[in-house]
């Protein structure tokens, strides 16, 4: 624990990522305000480590792109949920409640 | 046409791309801090930091495009030729044999398509998350809350080796 910070759990960016998209396509801009408005500030995220993190993402077949017009007319990459994507989410979501409820556990039994 | 075949056998077109990409994002961040009222160098300057470092987020996303993708790609079209092929072998031959090698190359294809789409699914197959992939706590639950203790104990040694 340094500069009053906490790594969180590799993978922890990709969930957040497919959760975020599985209700609407979205451009990388607009991931993120979805990302910080559901947690409040209590994660402090760099913007710009959601791309290379899309880009692994969607070379694993987890999601797509598609060039659009965003709502201010210009040109952006949106990205949507394949159903690779889908799958990985809910293994991921399941196991992210099984470490969870573990780690909560072990808290408990103090 | 050829002058863009050419850009993109380069690798200059992922790379314009990619720019345009983050290049969006960070005029939207700047347009944001605008809105709080800050001037445009602030406002820059705030985008840019709420970014991260611009040239490592690119040059990273330029090389996790290069790689793969188009081996990929030319992989998948060629399975779907060799099952478009089979279907017609089987379809149209009315030789027994040869209409067996027509169901040998769609269950080829077949099989080779489900082979990449687990390739896809398995998280080895892809290399791990660089430096630039930062989630972080904001700030620590409890600021005097210590990892270790004075006999280098993780919390959970703590918990179980309760004495």
């Amino acid at each position: 624990m340094t500069n009053g910070r906490t790594d969180l759990l590799q993978g922890t960016l990709e969930l957040l990522i497919l959760k975020t998209l599985s209700r609407d396509p979205m451009h990388g801009y607009g991931i993120a305000q979805r990302i910080h408005q559901s947690v409040d500030d209590v994660l402090k995220i760099e913007d710009g480590s959601l791309y290379p993190a899309l880009y692994r993402m969607e070379e694993r077949g987890w999601i797509e792109s598609e060039w659009g017009t965003s709502e201010n007319n210009r040109r952006a990459k949106f990205y949507k949920l394949t159903r690779a994507g889908r799958k990985q989410l809910q293994g991921q979501s399941a196991n992210w409640d099984r470490i969870s409820k573990a780690v909560t556990k072990i808290l408990q039994t103090a | 046409m050829f002058e863009d075949l050419l850009r993109r056998l380069n690798g200059e077109h992922t790379r314009s791309e990619v720019e345009e990409e983050l290049r969006f994002h960070l005029d939207l961040l700047t347009e944001e801090q605008q809105q709080r009222h800050a001037s445009l160098a602030e406002a820059k300057a705030g985008a840019r930091k709420q970014f991260g470092n611009f040239e490592q987020v690119r040059d990273e996303c330029v090389a996790i495009s290069r790689r793969n993708r188009p081996y990929l790609r030319a992989l998948k079209i060629f399975f779907n030729l060799i099952f478009v092929g089979g279907v017609l072998v089987h379809v149209f031959s009315f030789d027994y044999h040869v209409t067996r090698v027509g169901g040998l190359l769609i269950f080829t294809a077949i099989l080779s398509h489900l082979l990449l789409y687990m390739r896809q699914l398995s998280p080895g197959s892809v290399a791990k998350p660089q430096a630039s992939t930062s989630l972080m706590l904001s700030e620590p639950a409890d600021k005097h809350f210590v990892f270790y203790d004075q006999d280098r104990r993780t919390p959970v040694e703590r918990v179980i080796f309760k004495e």
